[in-house]
């Protein structure tokens, strides 16, 4: 079982010092941290014209909806590209050869090259997410100098009001609130889990595909009937006693073999400032759990058969 | 009571590999009820065209595809055991690894794999890089080796994990000759170890220089295995070797004492050994005396 273990983490590491040595993803990586950290000069641009306290909530929610976007969508576009290379180009090169010839289980393989695709979004999430932590840090630097500006310039002597004391201390208690939300961890949360669950997607299509194109390709079309499963099976249930046996059992079909990525956009709730309890997010994540231990066992039997 | 060991490090029994052309709706026959047996210690050739099924064999042998029919044993062992495995080695036809870690790195992940690691596996990469000459590509990037070179980290890679056997698929494909030669000096190392080697090449003389038996590949089948001295000594003529050119004076008391032994002159040949090109080049190219040249004429 260490052995094992220890051959996977092997494998998982090489996979991950490959993507970070390809430009093609490193390239990708600073565009994302690049956007994520342009969030707070886009912000500005994007809301003109407001008033003062109309602005600043904007602006952060801005700032949040927009890094928080450029996370899931280079995210995404790191999951699906290291991944649906992983096993064709150890074909093509033939370096699963070397490998395999080791002693090295099908599944060790396998598995290693998954943990080194999760290790590398794990490693993009992360520096994302500082550059998104920063942003808020700054749009709160900025936030509360304004809010002292404002108290300054129209407000003389507020300091020997209590009243305005009391006044000015809840506004700065709004602004930090808004920024430092712990629930921005949960977002966080869930989508490196959705990114995984794509990674385990594009996984069991590369397994049996001839070329990372139509691996990309599938997954996406898979990546799409996901967040459009849980809207027909909502439809279908609404019309109750009108839904035909076979739509039942489409919908039915659809979200066995398709994960329900809707249930992630759960997060635009959170962005939104509305509360979402930790329950939740830990049964989606237990979910996006279960679906990558299936992904991962269907991959498995499919490479073990599979001639190389 | 204690197993004995078993005899043979590689053996088959009909194995047999068939692919299906599911577009023609036929069988492509690769592997056709292939026997073979390799004893411990021996260097042994594949030969055969492409796509008379050497790749193949090496590849069910290493427990890489699976046999349609029959079996194969590495050391008793199933090909696809892990215990198998720790005993076996293998270079890949045209290898590329991984292009984006150099020397040290790619011995250090292989050996990784096979359970060596620490101090130990240290000491096996220093002894590797001496023992294939890759002093220069320890901090190289494998994307700037040479072909000669990749096929010495390769081999190199195959023997990490110090295993008893080896399976080196077209070790000098593409390797310039004096690459070529080093290779070849490599394997007849390994064999000084006691190492058993099974290769395939295209290259007959290398072939004949390191093998202690051949088996020809023909069409997925075995057409003929034996020891190279079996399969390739002339019996109708023997042949005698004398320092220096023989004159004409010299050549006729040869024949007139060979004519003595009942054995007539229009039998008796005489012409002077050719080096190979290969040595002619490899003898130049690495500064040592160039041979005389021989006159233009043989002597019958």
């Amino acid at each position: 079982m260490i052995p094992s273990f220890f051959r996977i983490l092997v494998i998982g590491r090489n996979t991950l010092v490959e993507a970070v040595r390809q430009k093609v993803l490193s390239v990708l990586l600073i565009f994302g941290l690049v956007l994520v950290g342009s969030s707070v000069y886009v912000s500005t641009i994007a809301t003109p014209g407001l008033d003062a306290a109309g602005l600043f909530d904007e602006q952060i929610k801005f700032v949040k909806d927009f890094g928080c976007g450029a996370i899931g969508l280079f995210g995404f576009a790191i999951a699906l590209l290291s991944t649906a290379q992983l096993i064709p180009q150890e074909l093509q090169s033939r370096t699963v050869y070397t490998i395999l010839a080791k002693p090295v289980r099908r599944a060790e393989f396998l598995l290693g090259k998954f943990l080194g695709v999760v290790l590398l979004l794990a490693l993009a999430v992360t520096l994302m997410s500082l550059a998104f932590a920063a942003s808020l840090y700054w749009q709160e630097t900025v936030g509360l100098k304004y809010a002292q500006d404002v108290y300054d310039q129209h407000m003389p002597n507020w300091q020997n009001s209590p009243q305005l004391v009391s006044q000015y201390n809840h506004d700065i208690q709004d602004i930090v609130s808004k920024v430092q939300d712990p629930q921005l961890v949960e977002a966080i949360l869930l989508l490196f889990a959705k990114l995984v669950m794509t990674a385990g997607i594009a996984l069991l299509i590369s397994t049996f595909a001839t070329s990372s194109i139509f691996t990309i390709i599938t997954t996406f079309m898979v990546y799409l009937i996901g967040h459009l499963e849980g809207v027909a099976r909502d439809v279908w249930l609404a019309r109750g006693a009108e839904t035909s046996l076979w739509q039942s059992g489409l919908a039915g079909l659809i979200s066995l073999l398709v994960p329900d990525l809707n249930s992630f956009t759960i997060v635009d709730e959170i962005l939104a400032g509305n509360h979402v309890p930790w329950v939740h997010t830990l049964n989606l994540l237990g979910y996006a759990e279960v679906y990558l231990v299936v992904l991962l066992a269907v991959s498995i039997i499919i490479f073990d058969f599979r001639e190389i | 009571m204690e197993a004995s060991a078993p005899s043979f490090a590689v053996e088959t029994i009909g194995l047999t590999k068939r692919y299906p052309l599911a577009w023609k709706r036929k069988l492509l026959v690769a592997l056709d009820h292939l026997d073979l047996q390799v004893r411990p210690g021996e260097v042994f050739g594949l030969l055969g065209p492409n796509g008379s099924g050497k790749s193949t064999t090496l590849k069910l042998l290493l427990g890489l595809a699976v046999p349609t029919e029959g079996e194969a044993r590495i050391f008793g062992l199933p090909p696809d055991s892990l215990e198998a495995r720790q005993r076996v080695g293998f270079l890949p036809e045209n290898p590329y690894f991984y292009a984006f870690l150099n020397g040290d790195e790619t011995l250090r992940f292989y050996g990784k794999l096979c359970g060596v690691t620490g101090p130990k596996l240290e000491k096996r990469i220093e002894e590797l890089i001496d023992l294939v000459g890759l002093q220069n590509g320890r901090e190289r990037p494998l994307r700037s080796y040479s072909k000669g070179m990749l096929q010495r980290i390769g081999l190199a890679q195959a023997l990490i994990h110090d295993p008893d056997l080896l399976f080196l698929d077209e070790p000098t494909a593409g390797v310039d000759p004096l690459g070529s030669a080093q290779i070849r000096d490599l394997i007849l190392q390994l064999k000084k170890m006691g190492k058993t080697v099974v290769f395939s090449s295209h290259l007959l003389e290398q072939v004949q220089e390191v093998a202690d038996r051949v088996a020809i590949f023909s069409l997925g089948k075995k057409v003929l295995e034996g020891s190279l001295d079996s399969l390739l000594a002339e019996d109708q003529s023997t042949q005698v070797h004398v320092p220096g050119e023989l004159t004409a004076e010299q050549q006729e008391k040869v024949r007139l004492l060979l004519g003595q032994a009942g054995i007539t002159s229009q039998e008796i040949r005489f012409s002077r050994p050719h080096l190979s090109l290969e040595q002619l080049y490899l003898r130049t190219v690495q500064g040592l005396p160039a041979p005389t040249p021989a006159k233009d004429s043989s002597h019958s």
